[in-house]
Parts: structure tokens; C-alpha cells; sequence
């Protein structure tokens, strides 16, 4: 099917997988106990804005569940663009499970209004000794870890252990060819 | 609900163009059979030709261009676009090279996604901003996923086959053997024939593939308006660039973004017929079309 489209010339994006997001909600306890791993407090969603009016409302129906969920849970939030012009919704608590319910959140918003495609990756961040992405990539349903060191380096050793260790709990992207790195990440 | 529909005219008019292409290859092997041509030497050769266009091809390419593979930290950005599209179309990455050329362009080669390689000129990064040059790149990735390079092979290898026994013919066919004249002369003809419908055909395709690529890149981006404006930026500025970069990349067309000759001298309807892309015109009028539907 995907190869008879190909030959087509028919272009199709994949849908985002939501169905694994949540498992980080329980890594976070292991990576905290057995690596030393903390939550932050922030996380943040990765998307890329569209050119079209519905896109609009639906930027402003999250901006409005946001305002609206957050001061229940008590999290900030704040809706920037990066130098790539890609949308980041980032949000900041120090319960983490209550970051993890608001990305879903904005995740789901996005789907129903059928930006699926759209959607980048949800990050969230750790630290222990050095400062630790767990990245998800909504295409391919899986995390993989993303440890940025000096100047456009990354610490492989420790991200290749993190998923020796994790490999049980949380769904990692087998393919490190797609372990694509994020500069600059704003959170 | 965001919803992409199915270009069924596009996609009818590439079926339609590739039936044709197999069926004049049908009939032309027909003839040739009947006509008893040594098969075994032609074969092998046309054989032998095909592995090369099809295995070398990529390095040919940027050997030719001068296109020089460059790693993440010579180019950080350029890669770190192409890493955020290959994430949204779920897609291998290319290799990514950049030719020292003022001219503006962007092309991809490699026959498998895997092998792929993705490279943009200097003047095509100076002269677009970061939106245009995004799409650009989606256009070529487009062209990666849809395996145009395997496509075009296949298709240009059959008008090969026509072409080499056009000179195979020339060569043996007058030399009075003690055949019937008449009846080389004959598959002479046919084949002449043949080969201008089927470059005409190989060309029709081309064109409409990239289409898909620009619908594959507005997909990709979602924002079709930043195609169209890098398309007429980088056409705006093509008949002023001077000769001598023209002449270098004459020939690579097929998998430019746009051809960097253009045959203006020409019945302009009669070159419709053989050029590789259609014309800037018309892609900006199918992407309008597309930034209508998103709307819908």
C-alpha cells in the first residue's frame, strides 16, 4: 500500500500515536529511584503551525483550555514560536503528573481539530548530573532520550544507558537514526 | 476536520502516462522480435547501462554538481530543518549536501529513501528565508518518499532501450546484409518513432510528479503560500544568472526544483510537451488550489 502510493506520487502524513504518551507518567518514578533522574517541573509540546483560519481558532481554543485547566492544576503556561517557526507550548509545575495530564491535553485539542499531522514531539525534561530530554515522537509513538552537551554535542553513552535501563518501562524508539536532537530546546 | 482529498485527476493522468509508456514498450518489443535483431548484445548492454544509471547515479549527480556532503555541525540549521520535517513525515534522513553556486536550486538523487541525498545550493540558502526554504526542502524530501529517482530510472531505461536500437539499427540496418530492406527501414522508423513518444512521455511524467512533490511539501509544511513565493523568487531571479553556472547545471534538470535552462526560443507549446517541470505558472495555480482546500 505504502510503496504502490509512493510509486504514485501520493503523499500522505502519518497520524500522531497518542496511545504511549502516558508512559512516562510511571518511567518518572523508576528514572527518579534508580538513575537519580528528577522531574523538572517543565515540559512542552512541539508543533508546526498552519496556514489556514481554522488553525487559528483552534489556537485559540487551547490558549482558552490552557488558561482554564492550568489554574486548576496550578501550572503556568506560555505559547511561544522558535527560530524554525514551530509553535512550543510550554508548561511549568512541579507535580508531574500534572504536566502530564495538560500535554495531554493540549495533544488531544490538537488531534480533535485535526492537526494530527502537525504535531512534532512532547518533551519533557529531567536532571541529575547533566540536564535530561525524554523526547516523544508522535509519528513513530516512541521516546528516546536527548542529553544536548557543549555546542551542538550529545552525551551518547548516557543516552544509549538510559535505554538499556528503561527499555522495560517506556516505549524507545528502536531506530536511533531517528533520534533527532533538538537545539535550543526552550524548557 | 483537516482533510486532504485525493487528487484523482493527478493521480488518473500519471497512471494514464505510465500505461502509455508500457504499452509503446510492449508494441516496440513486438516488432523487434518479429524482425529477429540480436537481442543477446543489446540486452546486454542496455542491461549493463541501467546498473549504472540506477546504482551510480546518486554519486554521478553530485559529483557533476560539485555537491559536497556536509555534516551537522558545518550546517546546523539546515539540518536541523530537515531532521523536524523528516520527524513530521516519519521519514529515513537524507544525506545533506550544499553546492557552491549562486545559483538558486535544490535537487534530490539516490534511488532508495535510504540512500537518499538532499542538496541545496548556496544561492538558493541566501536567497530564500527560513519558511521558503523549509518548503523547498519538503518539496525535495516529497520527491525522496515518492521515489522519483527509481521511478524516472525505470521509465527513462525504457526510452534507452529505444534509443540504443535506433543506433544499432542505423549502424547494421544499411549495411546492405542480405535482408529485407524494406522491413529495417521499417523498424527503423518505429523506432524514431518510439523514442519521441516516449521522451514525450518520461517528460509528461516528470511533470507530474512534480506536482506531487509541491502537494507532498504543502502537506508536509501546511503552509502551501511558502512553496509558491520560494517558486517565484528563485524563477524571478533565473534569467539573470549568468551563463556560465547555466551550462554547468544543464544537465541535471530532471530533479531540479526548477530547470535552470529554459528553451523560450521554442514554440512554447511544443516545449510544454518535453519539458521536465511544468511550468512556475501552473505550480503556483495547483498550490492556490491547495491553500483553498485548507481553508475548507
Amino acid at each position: 500500500m505504502g510503496f504502490l502510493d509512493a510509486l504514485l506520487g501520493k503523499s500522505k502524513l502519518p497520524k500522531a500515536k497518542t496511545e504511549r504518551l502516558f508512559a512516562i507518567s510511571t518511567a518518572s518514578i523508576t528514572l527518579e529511584v534508580n538513575l537519580g533522574l528528577k522531574p523538572q517541573g517543565s515540559a512542552g509540546i512541539c508543533f508546526k503551525p498552519m496556514e489556514s483560519s481554522r488553525y487559528a481558532a483552534a489556537r485559540l481554543e487551547i490558549e482558552e483550555l490552557l488558561s482554564y485547566s492550568c489554574k486548576e492544576t496550578g501550572t503556568d503556561y506560555k505559547v511561544q514560536k522558535d527560530e524554525f517557526n514551530y509553535l512550543w507550548v510550554i508548561l511549568k509545575d512541579p507535580d508531574f503528573e500534572d504536566l502530564v495530564t495538560n500535554i495531554h491535553l493540549v495533544t488531544q485539542t490538537l488531534i480533535e481539530h485535526g492537526f494530527s499531522e502537525q504535531l512534532l514531539c512532547a518533551i519533557y525534561r529531567f536532571e541529575g548530573e547533566s540536564k535530561v530530554y525524554w523526547i516523544y515522537n508522535y509519528k513513530q509513538g516512541a521516546y528516546y532520550p536527548f542529553i544536548p552537551k557543549g555546542d551542538h554535542n550529545r552525551d551518547n553513552n548516557l543516552e544509549f544507558r538510559l535505554r538499556s535501563v528503561m527499555d522495560s518501562e517506556l516505549p524507545i524508539e528502536k531506530n536511533v537514526e531517528k533520534w533527532y536532537p533538538l537545539w535550543g530546546i526552550p524548557i | 476536520m483537516r482533510k486532504w482529498k485525493t487528487d484523482w485527476g493527478l493521480q488518473g493522468r500519471m497512471f494514464f502516462t505510465m500505461f502509455l509508456l508500457a504499452a509503446v514498450y510492449l508494441f516496440f518489443l513486438v516488432i523487434l522480435s518479429s524482425q529477429g535483431a540480436g537481442m543477446n548484445v543489446m540486452l546486454l548492454f542496455i542491461g549493463g547501462f541501467m546498473f549504472l544509471q540506477y546504482f551510480m547515479s546518486d554519486k554521478l549527480v553530485l559529483w557533476s554538481m560539485g555537491a559536497k556532503i556536509v555534516s551537522e555541525s558545518e550546517e546546523p540549521k539546515l539540518h536541523e530543518t530537515i531532521n523536524r520535517l523528516c520527524a513530521l513525515a516519519d521519514l529515513s534522513k537524507p544525506k545533506v549536501a550544499v553546492v557552491q553556486s549562486s545559483v538558486p536550486n535544490a535537487f534530490a538523487t539516490g534511488r532508495s529513501p535510504r540512500k537518499a541525498v538532499v542538496a541545496v545550493t548556496t544561492g538558493i540558502m541566501h536567497t530564500l528565508n527560513q519558511n521558503e526554504l523549509e518548503a523547498v526542502l519538503a518539496h525535495e524530501l516529497s520527491h525522496v518518499k515518492n521515489r522519483d529517482v527509481m521511478v524516472m530510472t525505470i521509465a527513462s531505461f525504457l526510452s534507452t532501450i529505444a534509443f540504443f536500437l535506433v543506433r544499432y539499427l542505423m549502424f547494421f540496418g544499411g549495411g546492405g546484409r542480405d535482408r529485407n530492406s524494406g522491413g529495417i527501414m521499417a523498424v527503423w522508423f518505429v523506432s524514431i518513432l518510439v523514442w519521441i513518444i516516449s521522451l514525450m512521455l518520461i517528460r509528461t511524467l516528470s511533470r507530474y510528479r512534480e506536482f506531487s512533490a509541491d502537494r507532498g511539501a504543502a502537506l508536509i509544511t501546511g503552509t502551501p503560500s511558502h512553496l509558491a513565493s520560494a517558486l517565484m523568487k528563485i524563477s524571478g531571479i533565473m534569467p539573470r544568472i549568468p551563463k556560465d553556472d547555466l551550462r554547468k547545471v544543464e544537465g541535471m534538470n530532471a530533479f531540479f526544483i526548477i530547470p535552470a535552462i529554459s528553451g523560450s526560443s521554442f514554440g512554447s507549446s511544443l516545449m510544454n510537451l518535453f519539458s521536465t517541470h511544468p511550468s512556475v505558472e501552473k505550480r503556483i495555480a495547483a498550490l492556490e488550489n491547495l491553500e483553498k482546500e485548507l481553508e475548507r
